[in-house]
């Protein structure tokens, strides 16, 4: 397996496949409103999304968006993403929409409360139909991230798979998405050792 | 009425993160489900918590939605009758 | 291929796999009206388990109970009950346990928001640790497909000699967040639920563990009950539509039912056990994903009308019921339902049949656009 390209977002840098992206911050506009702005990309539901839908959305429009469409490569891809924290961030504030006292429980904020949802919504995005799965992990797992992605290849239908280690909640917001394909040529070798250098290298 | 519009049309814009829309781009005549302004099933459920927690009126289900959420002057009309806050 | 060679569910209906075989079987629903509960302000019914032998039961194994969960408490009853059989070392190195959960102890955020037991993968670990077994568990938490996920997580880290034998937990209990959420969607039914019913009226939610033991090797004939079955194959597709409606095409679903069935001849299979939530969306897009792949003939279930939707672990739970049911040579009535849709044809089954066919097919969808299917097959190898 390798990585065909890659991308990493967090509070400080976006990297694209070794190279820092450079986007105009704006005081007073959340980085990732910032990122979406300077992306040029025409998708109001962007605003909707909690931060994990939008942290996967982000990273994989700077996968994709200097791909061919025409070349129908999406329709065999698996979406498969790993965090520690779920959907806590948005578990958080549906809770408090239920207090006792200011009791609204939110459509919008519950349909936010799984972790698998951003999945969906680069499904949605980029009309892929593949397998689409989340895992929970204690911490950053680059040998299960591995296993599991490999394993995924055992869908005789799928070609490629999107990756991703997708965090929200609390101070940490942080995605590393990787394209993965099998094969060795023409990419970095998917390996544990590798992710962890892609996840903990700074700019 | 023209003030419960404009207050609603603002309403709308942030219980739906609506970002990019200012209430003067809202024709409070124009359908706003189907085209508009690309509103969905979330949209039209956030929609009747929003006439429950600012205007009191509650909807039992779903459905009543499809006629009350037909525009902005609809829904801001069917208030106006109905609220009791 | 990989075999059960264990299983168990706890849920209102009872605490082990053939108490609620037995439930079902003669007609009994685990649902109930609970008029106020969960600070609920309209009345709901859903399907409880009763806490107070939950806690009898851990505490007769456990003389620390207040250290669990009522979540943690009722997997790890489930575990050891479904081992009962399986008689496995759950210690061993070569022993994955898998875990599907889509909410876990959200209600610990209730209290107080820093507390570690809010973390799925804190769970989980309580699990493993009592029973020492020394590996990272895995974790699925893929909506309501969860229980098929991690079945199918299963078979591929079995297929792949990863590990020898995997314990796949599904569990939820219900919480003032999960009623508050499905009732912000108006999604709850006041009465009990009709799945596939022309006048159905949305769901019912439930609560469950269910544990199935899967094993890599097939273990000696004469050591395994005749109930065993084997999990043939199973796959995820997405609809690619809306992260909470379902697709009117049914795409994910058609294309997860198509996956499966690939040399696969239909007339082979005794049943299909729907999802089947009594959702409008919901019903309407698998009758729609059943016709278009030409399998509306086959004989139909949900489970929903005795279990409610018991949300991670219903891909467990209605796995082990359905091959119950299959190795008892019975397509069980779904309940609930008495009247379909004319415009589009199903074969519901609403009466107890015969059958001596040997394979199902289980079928879940949820939200973010998954859907999942199993195929599943009674006995062994022939």
């Amino acid at each position: 397996m390798k990585i065909r390209k890659y991308c990493k977002i967090d509070r400080e840098f976006v990297v694209i496949d070794g190279a820092l992206y450079p986007f105009p911050k704006e005081e007073g506009t959340h980085f990732l409103t910032a990122l979406y702005r300077a992306l040029s990309v025409d998708y109001p539901k962007f605003h909707k999304m909690d931060t994990l839908s939008k942290l996967g959305f982000l990273a994989s429009e700077l996968i994709f968006r200097e791909e061919d469409e025409n070349i129908l490569m999406f329709d065999n891809m698996a979406i498969i993403c790993f965090n520690r924290s779920s959907s806590l961030e948005y578990d958080t504030k549906f809770q408090d929409s239920i207090e006792a006292q200011n009791y609204y429980p939110s459509p919008s904020v519950f349909v936010y409360t799984l972790p698998n949802i951003v999945t969906g919504e680069i499904a949605i995005r980029n009309k892929l139909y593949g397998e689409t799965s989340f895992y929970i992990t204690p911490h950053f797992d680059a040998v299960q991230m591995v296993r599991t992605v490999e394993n995924a290849f055992q869908d005789r239908d799928t070609q490629s798979v999107l990756a991703a280690w997708i965090e929200a909640y609390e101070e940490t917001q942080e995605v590393l998405m990787m394209w993965v394909e099998q094969g060795k040529d023409g990419g970095m070798p998917f390996l544990a050792e590798n992710i962890n250098t892609l996840y903990n290298k700074s700019f | 009425m023209e003030e419960l519009i404009l207050k609603l049309k603002k309403e709308i814009i942030e219980v739906l993160n609506l970002e990019d829309v200012k209430p003067e781009e809202i024709d409070a005549n124009a359908p706003l489900f189907v085209d508009g302004l690309g509103l969905d099933s979330i949209d039209a459920l956030e929609l009747i918590v929003l006439m429950e927690k600012n205007y009191g009126i509650k909807l039992k289900d779903a459905s009543q939605g499809k006629e009350i959420f037909k525009s902005v002057a609809v829904m801001a009309e069917y208030i106006q009758a109905n609220r009791t806050k | 291929m990989i075999t059960c060679v264990g299983h168990n569910i706890i849920s209102s209906l009872g605490f082990s796999s053939s108490e609620n075989y037995a439930a079902v079987k003669s007609g009994s629903s685990g649902l109930v009206l609970y008029n106020s509960c969960f600070d609920s302000v309209e009345p709901f019914v859903a399907s409880m388990i009763d806490k107070v032998v939950l806690k009898e039961k851990f505490t007769a194994i456990c003389n620390d109970s207040n250290h669990y969960s009522t979540l943690e408490k009722a997997a790890i009853l489930s575990v050891l009950d479904a081992n009962k059989t399986a008689q496995i070392e759950l210690s061993n190195a070569r022993v994955l346990f898998v875990l599907s959960s889509t909410k876990g102890n959200v209600e610990a955020l209730e209290n107080d928001h820093q507390q570690t037991k809010k973390y799925l993968w804190h769970s989980a670990q309580r699990i493993t640790q009592f029973f020492q077994n020394p590996n990272t568990p895995v974790i699925v938490s893929n909506a309501c497909i969860s229980g098929a996920s991690a079945q199918i997580a299963a078979l591929r880290e079995l297929e792949t000699d990863h590990y020898d034998k995997a314990v796949v937990i599904g569990a939820d209990m219900l919480s003032k967040f999960v009623i508050a959420g499905f009732q912000s969607f108006k999604a709850l039914s006041s009465e009990c639920c009709n799945p596939f019913d022309v006048d159905r009226t949305g769901l019912n939610l439930g609560e469950s563990a269910a544990t199935i033991i899967y094993s890599k090797k097939i273990p000696e004939l004469r050591t395994l009950p005749n109930t065993h079955f084997s999990l043939l194959n199973g796959v995820v597709r997405n609809d690619a539509n809306h992260i909470s409606g379902p697709s009117r095409t049914g795409e994910g679903c058609v294309r997860a039912l198509t996956y499966i069935l690939k040399n696969i001849d239909t007339q082979d299979i005794a049943f299909i056990n729907a999802h089947g939530t009594a959702t409008s969306y919901n019903d309407a897009m698998e009758t729609v994903s059943l016709n278009r792949t030409g399998l509306n003939q086959l004989p139909t279930n949900s489970l929903k009308g005795y279990f409610g939707h018991t949300l991670g672990a219903a891909g467990v739970l209605e796995t082990i019921i359905s091959s119950l049911a299959l190795a008892d040579h019975t397509i069980l009535a779904s309940a609930g339902f008495s009247k379909g849709d004319d415009r589009e044809h199903l074969n519901i089954v609403s009466t107890n049949q015969y059958t001596d066919k040997k394979m199902f097919i289980k079928m879940l969808s949820g939200f973010g656009g998954c859907n999942a299917t199993l195929l599943v097959r009674n006995g062994l190898e022939e």
